[in-house]
């Protein structure tokens, strides 16, 4: 059950066996994205196997944090408790530069000036001592 | 993939008894109590004994704590059902349940079949169950931190939309104000005061491109119907079955960053096996129930569903063809933006108005001489679509 103090702390992920890679590289600068050694597929979403051929031969290598504006939604009446400070705030799905799409939002810029295919460039926000948010600024 | 002609479902089940709980703002009664108000109407409407009753299939409520609901529900509701299944694929789950019980019907697991549904969102959620609606409704590692609600799912494919075809914030709006003219034709509907377009754009924006009046309304209700085989239908002498003739599913991703494409949805491949199995076109469909969680929803759907080309949705509805007169009367109702929304029974009330259109007891909202009917629930940001085909006598 959450309790009211509860609902004012922003949702934070919890690593699990599929992501604990992906988290640590976060925390160390690094956006990880899974390469396919059969196909060449890359995916964001961590897995134990490519979603486009069925592969168990994946390698992560870091992604380039380039990226642009797939699409977006500013946000004025939040989701709860946690984020109603932070309105009104740009969720952004941005394609990143490897191929595939990843939920963020915008850090150091105006959300309402966010536009379609805006470049964006990642920007690792440290949240606490093991998670660190991949966000993204105008490139 | 085809049907083996043997294996479809098309016309072995039909609906024959629908109810529908008081609806809008129903304080003081619980999902359970709601879900069985509609289910004594569905009952006495088909001319059913509950002992008759032999399945049961429902939908998860929010303002309640059961994960089994349709076990609590066939224990308050007082029966002991050889078949029983909660179905939980989100908004889409009103269609499934129609498609589940055909299925279940025509397999042999049931004769007949409960299809129910009650909850509470309006009046009915603790500040627990609200809090915890609101930050566990999406994935906690790749979406929840960044503050993304699921309603700014369904945002981010219409202003994709409005990017790639140039859909116009008035042409979403359009959609608010067709149906708040058709609640007002409803009994019992939540929202009939009359509102324009000036009023959608300035109701202030909770999620862009989505005002306030974009977004569907927040109720309580419930909604039941009694499915049956056709043998049983007819040895019950029930004057208006409505019949099951095509039933279609598609789950293409569950987060919104794997969405295949943000402006074309599971809605192409759900409705065209519907249509498949029906032997039916979208140009034949007389009236259709559209799960409107918000405007923009609408207007995709109405391109998905067939009942215009891709991109082209917005001028539809802007030309009036989505209301009498037009190409396809839809949400004849006001659906979930203006009759009322209580979650999963809100896509039921979808069924409750398509199939009374088709039994011809609309009075002045009456679609004349409805033959076909389209009932499509989807959700979860579009991960989640079913499309169900309902028809009369005439169209089997």
């Amino acid at each position: 059950m959450i309790k009211p103090e509860e609902a004012l702390i922003k949702p934070l992920p919890i690593p699990d066996g599929d992501t604990a890679t992906f988290w640590k590289g976060l925390s160390q600068g690094e956006l990880l994205l899974q390469h396919c050694l059969e196909c060449r597929h890359v995916q964001y979403y961590q897995q134990g196997m490519c979603r486009h051929c069925g592969s168990v031969r994946l390698e992560h290598r870091a992604a380039s944090g380039r990226g642009k504006v797939y699409s977006y939604s500013v946000v004025y009446r939040a989701p709860g408790p946690a984020f109603k400070n932070d309105t009104p705030y740009a969720v952004l799905l941005v394609e990143l530069e490897e191929g595939p799409r990843m939920i963020s939002s915008l850090v150091g810029g105006d959300p309402e000036r966010v536009t379609f295919d805006m470049p964006v460039q990642l920007v690792c926000e440290k949240v606490s001592d093991v998670i660190t948010l991949p966000r993204f600024k105008p490139a | 993939m085809g049907f083996a002609h043997q294996n479809t479902l098309r016309g072995k089940t039909a609906v024959i008894g629908a109810g529908l709980s008081e609806v809008g703002r129903v304080p003081g009664r619980s999902p359970l109590l709601l879900a069985a108000d509609a289910a004594r109407k569905a009952l006495a409407d088909a001319g059913v004994r509950r002992d008759q009753v032999d399945g049961v299939l429902a939908s998860a409520a929010f303002a309640s704590s059961f994960h089994r609901f349709s076990v609590a529900f066939s224990e308050y509701f007082g029966i002991q059902p050889t078949f029983s299944n909660t179905l939980q694929v989100s908004g889409a789950t009103a269609a499934t349940m129609f498609n589940v019980a055909a299925a279940a019907i025509a397999g042999g697991l049931a004769e007949t079949v409960l299809v129910v549904g009650g909850d509470s969102l309006l009046t009915g959620l603790s500040p627990d169950l609200a809090l915890r609606s609101m930050t566990e409704s999406r994935d906690q590692q790749y979406e929840m931190p960044f503050g993304i609600p699921v309603a700014n799912t369904f945002a981010m494919t219409a202003h994709r939309h409005m990017k790639e075809f140039g859909t116009t914030p008035e042409q979403l709006a359009k959609v608010a104000v067709i149906q708040r003219e058709h609640a007002r034709r409803t009994p019992g509907a939540q929202m009939t005061k009359p509102i324009t377009v000036d009023d959608v754009l300035t109701s202030g924006m909770v999620t862009s491109p989505y005002h306030k009046l974009d977004c569907s309304l927040i109720s309580d209700g419930g909604a039941a119907f009694v499915v049956t085989s056709v043998e049983r239908a007819k040895s019950l002498g029930i004057r208006t079955p409505v019949y099951v003739l095509g039933c279609g599913e598609c789950y293409t991703h569950e987060h919104i960053f794997l969405m295949p494409s943000l402006t074309t949805t599971g809605a192409v491949q759900s409705s065209r096996k519907a249509y498949e199995m029906a032997g039916y076109g979208p140009a034949d469909m007389d009236v259709a129930g559209v799960y409107d969680c918000f405007t923009g929803t609408v207007i995709m759907m109405l391109e998905d569903l067939g009942f215009c080309p891709k991109g082209e949705g917005g001028r539809f509805v802007e030309d009036g063809q989505m209301t009498y007169g037009g190409a396809i009367p839809c949400n004849t109702h006001g659906g979930l933006l203006a009759f009322a929304h209580s979650g999963v029974p809100g896509g039921l009330f979808h069924f409750y108005e398509t199939i009374r259109q088709l039994r011809g007891e609309c009075g002045e909202r009456q679609v004349a001489d409805a033959g076909l009917g389209l009932v499509h629930s989807l959700g979860a940001g579009f991960a989640t679509n079913a499309t169900t085909i309902l028809g009369t006598e005439a169209t089997l």
